[in-house]
């Protein structure tokens, strides 16, 4: 088509197996930009949301937006967009790596998946060739040998997404794994992909993506370009030290949650930093497909204890495999960070559920014979062997694998699971951090930290310094984060980007690309509406807005620790204003007048 | 004294060093020990801070006694004896 899309959907009715091709319907692409928001568009269209996560009904719908494949800024990136069985909310995963573009180029902008499979299978694609094929032989494998299995016997360059055992195993929070280390991660998204008994999806893709105004995208892309690599964030700081510079500077502010959140500090989290990392395990860094940015960690463990290679760990594992479990032995992190990617594991969650399930032990809830051993924090051998049952689903793990709240809740406590909408937490406390307290309460797929990322201004300063204490205009700073990274997650875009670009490039590029001339003001108002659409969905599948809250701890248990102590996060004074400068009523409801500007009715 | 602490791409740059101490003087200021600092590197180091015309980079942050200068007086920020400053060049993540 030219503009940055090809037009074309494959549906695969996995019940049936049946590939069919379809036209993209081209007038909601414009409203709703691509990736997260068409994805969702459809899926709002396409199942009731009240369907069981895990079942026939529910669709798994993998989308690239109008600048994936394209280049200037990171375009790399992919959304898995269903229902989750994690949070019953909206789930939309994001992730880069090559297999975003592959299957760009291979002329498909999207894949909606429906039905279930009778036995497992695997999706061929080559070029705008689809077949399913039986995955008998993948089903038990993890995604490290289901890549070079499938590349072994399919095509030697095809780019694979894949499940791993977890997944399989219908683990509350598998995850997808593409390029063997990048994960659509969070809400579970695997597992809806295990239930339909899907195992990979192989993409080998040789064509290309076209721009409406090839000249103003380069120009575009030139500007871009030249940001990324002149702003010291994105040419220095994460190339050096990835996002896992993160560790020193969040416990230096105060908000590293610290045992399940029972403290804000952790007194050994130099042993687990970006500097340490650089000076143990990282190789090399290295980025996802055309991103000059390159913040991932190329890793290897050396010394006797523990084996492997891999990619990692991220700031979030770094946390959720340390802190948060009060563990700083760095090399076990490393060794279930690879775990997590071979069984197919979103981090976050299994790291925070551990974390959950040391203080159940804490306090005598949960005993040593439950689980096979004693559960205290800071034991990393315990953590990494749990890591590993949860992966293959034996003894103790099947529980970790329900996620923290199911898990807590098991034992009457579910107040002690750090989660909001039944989703964990990632690597900041809602206290130390009051934007960020928001933004968990009213992200629409639980607790998220890329869903209005506020530690940007309220820790790093970036585009300005907020202070993490102030709630004053915090709702309406929530509302806009959250809008600018729909947007961005809709285009196609990776969001590290916007640590130096901003919605004047993400517009420029988008309207080059797809031939529109809209203004910044508009590509807000999309996303907006993607996040009113993701919110209806919600609504209709029944999590009310009394679920726009943070566990007991966080509102009114005081930091013990650090700068932030005696802090609680101030909800429910920043709620309402919230729901106001969203437009809603003060009930949380999306009001009809908000409805109908957004073109949501 | 006042300690300061290296992280990020100062402590790279540092061969790994940690943290430094150097002698309080009265008056001292957070932009003063900055001086200081790049007094006894041999490296040029607080570029990776402040600008040639001493402004803090977009993203710098630097911690006094783990409080943000920018919401205190920023380089201008007077200093005591004992304090502890934290020195983050840029770098982000999530
Ligand atoms: S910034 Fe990092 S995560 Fe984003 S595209 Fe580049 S390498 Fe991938």
């Amino acid at each position: 088509m030219g503009n940055g899309w090809h037009g074309k959907l494959l549906r695969v009715n996995l019940s049936e197996k049946i590939c069919t091709i379809e036209a993209l319907n081209m007038d909601w692409a414009a409203a709703y930009i691509g990736g997260r928001g068409l994805a969702t568009k459809y899926l709002t269209e396409e199942i009731d949301p009240t369907t069981d996560a895990l079942g026939t009904d529910n669709k798994l719908i993998f989308a690239t937006g109008p600048l994936t494949g394209t280049y200037g800024a990171a375009n790399g990136r992919y959304m898995v967009v269903t229902k989750s069985p994690l949070t019953g909310t909206v789930a939309s995963s994001n992730s880069g790596g090559y297999f975003p573009c592959e299957l760009k180029y291979s002329g498909f902008d999207m894949i909606i998946f429906e039905g279930k499979a009778e036995q497992p299978l695997y999706l061929k694609i080559h070029n705008q060739h689809a077949e399913l094929a039986d995955a008998a032989h993948l089903w038990g494998k993890t995604t490290d040998e289901t890549e070079d299995q499938i590349r072994a016997e399919f095509h030697g360059d095809a780019k694979v997404a894949c499940i791993g055992p977890a997944g399989e195993n219908l683990v509350r929070f598998a995850c997808i794994i593409n390029d063997k280390h990048r994960a659509a991660g969070r809400s579970g998204v695997g597992a809806v992909m295990g239930s339909k008994n899907l195992k990979a999806i192989a993409v080998r893709g040789t064509g290309g993506v076209t721009t409406a105004n090839p000249s103003g995208f380069r120009e575009a892309a030139r500007e871009t370009l030249k940001m990324l690599r002149t702003h010291p964030v994105t040419s220095e700081g994460l190339p050096a030290l990835g996002t896992a510079i993160l560790v020193n500077i969040i416990n230096q502010s105060g908000a590293l949650p610290t045992n399940n959140s029972q403290f804000g500090t952790f007194d050994k989290a130099e042993s687990i930093s970006g500097e340490r990392l650089v000076q143990t395990y990282l190789k090399r860094n290295k980025g996802c497909m055309g991103c000059v940015i390159a913040c991932a960690r190329v890793t290897k463990l050396t010394g006797s204890r523990f084996t492997g290679s891999g990619e990692g760990p991220e700031y979030e594992t770094l946390w959720s495999l340390g802190a948060t479990c009060g563990i700083s032995d760095m090399a076990a992190i490393v060794k279930a960070s690879y775990l997590c990617d071979e069984y197919g594991m979103d981090t976050i969650t299994i790291g925070s559920t551990v974390a959950c399930a040391m203080e159940l032990y804490q306090r005598g809830l949960i005993t040593e014979d439950e689980v096979g051993m004693p559960l205290n924090f800071g034991d990393a051998d315990v953590m990494v062997k749990l890591v590993e049952m949860t992966g293959k689903g034996e003894g103790f793990g099947n529980k970790i694998g329900l996620g923290s709240y199911r898990l807590a809740d098991s034992y009457g406590v579910p107040e002690l699971s750090m989660t909001v909408k039944k989703q964990e937490f990632p690597a900041y406390d809602g206290r130390a951090i009051q934007g960020m307290g928001l933004e968990y309460a009213t992200s629409n797929r639980g607790a998220c930290h890329v869903r209005g990322y506020l530690v940007s201004p309220e820790i790093l300063g970036l585009p300005e310094k907020l202070d993490p204490q102030a709630i004053e205009g915090k709702a309406a700073w929530a509302k806009a984060f959250q809008d600018v990274t729909a947007l961005v997650d809709s285009a196609g875009v990776c969001l590290f980007t916007t640590f130096s670009i901003g919605v004047p490039q993400v517009t420029r590029l988008l309207n080059a690309a797809t031939g529109s001339n809209h203004t910044d003001d508009q590509m807000m108002v999309a996303g907006d509406r993607i996040w009113n659409m993701e919110r209806l969905f919600n609504l209709k599948a029944g999590i009310t807005p009394a679920q726009d809250t943070l566990p007991k701890r966080i509102l009114s248990e005081p930091l013990p620790d650090g700068p932030m102590k005696g802090i609680v996060s101030r909800l429910p004074e920043m709620l309402p204003e919230y729901y106001s400068v969203r437009g809603w009523g003060t009930d949380g409801i999306p009001t009809a007048v908000k409805l109908q500007q957004l073109g949501l009715v | 004294m006042i300690r300061l602490q290296f992280y990020g791409l100062l402590r790279l740059m540092l061969s790994g060093k940690e943290s430094l101490e150097l002698p309080w003087h009265e008056g001292d200021t957070v932009g003063l020990l900055l001086e200081k600092f790049q007094a006894v590197e041999k490296i040029p180091v607080t570029g990776k801070l402040i600008d040639e015309h001493g402004t803090l980079h977009a993203g710098t942050i630097i911690l006094l006694n783990r409080r943000n200068i920018l919401h205190l007086k920023k380089l201008d920020t007077q200093v005591n004896d004992g304090d502890v400053l934290a020195l983050f060049p840029p770098g982000a993540g999530g």
